[in-house]
């Protein structure tokens, strides 16, 4: 049995306008999975995980959560899953410890025994080296560290399915790798399906077993972040070392035969299929234009392959 | 450096846009004033100890308003415990993860007003005993027993009241002129510092539909041996009846606001 499935979603939001927010997205997810939402700002991500955490109903379509009807049976999915959304800065009691504020949480909303919730706050706190944070108040804590608060009380209760809307977000390099890694493990102890949403490259390729893109409501890609890269490793890059040019200068650029696609953040990158004569041509157009920068070619990433989707040059395609 | 007129032009400005904006709240504010000119004007008539006399049959002010004040404070939690609980949720994001735990939400919000209930029973008890002690000279054991039922009976439906109040406060999330309102008009239409009898015909009706008239009117029955203001077994039907009443109207507000939350987000409704 999946542990997600997602049959044909469609969720319109209706306030002056109808603003479809997904649009026609199915899938399925294994038991034990790590499972990673991937798209930009705005893509529908956090539409998909509300849904599926019964927080939302869709306008089309069913899906199920452990074999359970999201809509219809709102209760039974709630009693097997966690959620920990991305609004952690507030998301506790701050006038309690975090000790009290995760012994509440899984007593009372998760009917957790009380010692039970005790040894596994303890055994969790332990691995994410938290251990001294437990008697400070929330209201006391960092951004990062209320984050893990609110990554501990989703999988506290052992829940069969997790969702964690951006659980990185917030965490330094290190813890977020410990996190990740104390995640991952504890989940496959645990037999739980993990389901989260990131615009974390490093989260991905450490943590996911696979992944789904969305964009604009539609599902662009599902499949191993492997096969993700893989999606544009096919291409090669040249990299102009400067943030922008001349929207003149970069049009000149994108129409070097062989040149697919041109990106910008740190650098300029130009996607084509012969980096060796792409990058002639490139200085050349520099060169007339006056240019000094630093040009090599570099390895795709998975970033590179975010941007691509992004910039909408794949179409949906089930590896 | 911003000029200090137009400092204060401009939070003038930014205040009345914040107050205009959300059209319940700002209807219940211009209310609120017009009921506080009206309970005050209530509020000097109940001094007058021979009025007093006529209309609840004791001269005992001071045991009359102080259990009326220890009242209060139950009313306050039972009303606006859970409202103010959800905004809290709501402003802080902490909604989210409790709408996905499984429990029912209209027990989740009365369990959560009887806590708070208990709560305020802890500061309310010395009151309660200093105005039991002016009432010592009508004082028996079955009268405490049965006023405080009279008032648990009450305070349990208002609960109900509040578990609608809450419903409000995910609807229109801006309600703190609505609940200054209602917190006012529940002071001065149930009795609680003045007669209901006192009331013109209308506020009184108002009054007879609030589950506190009656807790209140019992409680001092019982204790002050104070006249009722309709026959003791009718007060405790009515109990009853709004107990009954505002239950089921508080589960159906309850169901309402989650299927508006479902369709439009807890954020957006």
């Amino acid at each position: 049995m999946n542990a997600i499935t997602c049959s044909g979603l469609v969720k319109e939001y209706r306030t002056q306008k109808v603003v479809r927010a997904l649009d026609n997205v199915s899938f399925d997810v294994a038991k034990g999975e790590v499972f990673g939402l991937l798209g930009p700002n705005g893509a529908g991500k956090t539409t998909l995980v509300r849904i599926l955490a019964t927080l939302l109903r869709p306008t089309q379509g069913h899906a199920t959560v452990a074999g359970y009807d999201v809509d219809k049976e709102e209760d039974k999915v709630r009693r097997v899953i966690g959620y920990a959304g991305q609004d952690s800065e507030r998301s506790a009691y701050f006038r309690l410890s975090v000790r009290e504020n995760l012994r509440y949480f899984a007593s009372a909303l998760r009917d957790v025994p009380m010692k039970t919730a005790l040894e596994r706050m303890e055994y969790i706190a332990k691995e994410i080296g938290f251990s001294d944070r437990l008697e400070k108040h929330f209201i006391a804590l960092s951004g990062g560290e209320k984050q893990l608060v609110i990554v501990i009380r989703a999988i506290m209760h052992n829940p069969e399915v997790c969702f964690l809307d951006e659980p990185s977000k917030s965490l330094d390099p290190l813890t977020a790798r410990r996190v990740r890694s104390f995640l991952k493990a504890y989940a496959k102890e645990h037999g739980i399906t993990v389901c989260l949403t990131t615009h974390n490259m490093k989260e991905v390729e450490e943590f996911c077993d696979r992944i789904a893109f969305i964009n604009h409501g539609q599902l662009r890609f599902i499949g191993t972040p492997a096969e993700f890269k893989h999606r544009v490793t096919v291409k090669e890059i040249v990299e102009i070392g400067v943030p922008r040019l001349e929207a003149a200068l970069e049009a000149r650029l994108l129409v070097i035969p062989g040149v697919s696609n041109l990106t910008h953040e740190a650098s300029l990158r130009l996607y084509c299929d012969d980096a060796f004569k792409v990058l002639g041509e490139t200085l050349e157009v520099l060169k007339g234009a006056g240019v000094k920068a630093q040009v090599g070619i570099v390895e795709p990433t998975l970033e590179d392959a975010f941007a691509v989707f992004v910039n909408g040059q794949e179409v949906m395609q089930h590896a | 450096m911003p000029n200090a007129v137009k400092l204060f032009y401009m939070a003038v400005w930014r205040n009345l846009l914040t107050m205009t904006r959300y059209k319940a709240n700002f209807v219940f504010e211009i209310l609120t004033s017009l009921l506080f000119g009206l309970g005050m004007l209530l509020f000097a008539l109940a001094f007058d100890a021979s009025m007093l006399a006529r209309t609840v049959g004791s001269t005992n002010y001071v045991a009359f308003i102080i259990l009326g004040i220890a009242f209060q404070s139950w009313t306050g939690i039972a009303l606006w415990g859970a409202a103010g609980m959800f905004q809290g949720e709501l402003s802080s994001g902490q909604i989210d993860y409790t709408f996905t735990c499984p429990f029912s939400r209209y027990w989740y919000i009365v369990s959560n007003i009887a806590a708070s209930a208990v709560q305020g029973t802890l500061f309310a008890v010395p009151m309660l005993c200093v105005g039991l002690w002016f009432a010592s000279s009508t004082l028996t054991a079955m009268g405490i027993i049965l006023g405080l039922t009279a008032a648990t009976l009450s305070v349990v439906a208002l609960a109900q009241l509040g578990t609608i109040f809450a419903s409000l406060v995910l609807k229109y999330r801006q309600v703190t002129a609505i609940f200054s309102f209602f917190s006012f008009a529940f002071q001065m239409l149930t009795g609680m510092f003045v007669p209901v009898q006192l009331l013109p015909a209308g506020l009184q009706a108002v009054g007879w539909a609030l589950p506190l008239t009656f807790g209140m009117d019992l409680l001092r029955f019982y204790v002050m041996k104070t006249t009722p203001i309709m026959s003791i077994e009718y007060e405790w039907l009515a109990l009853l009846a709004q107990l009954i009443g505002f239950g089921i109207a508080a589960k159906l507000a309850v169901a309402y606001i989650q299927r508006a939350a479902k369709e439009q987000g807890l954020h957006y409704i």
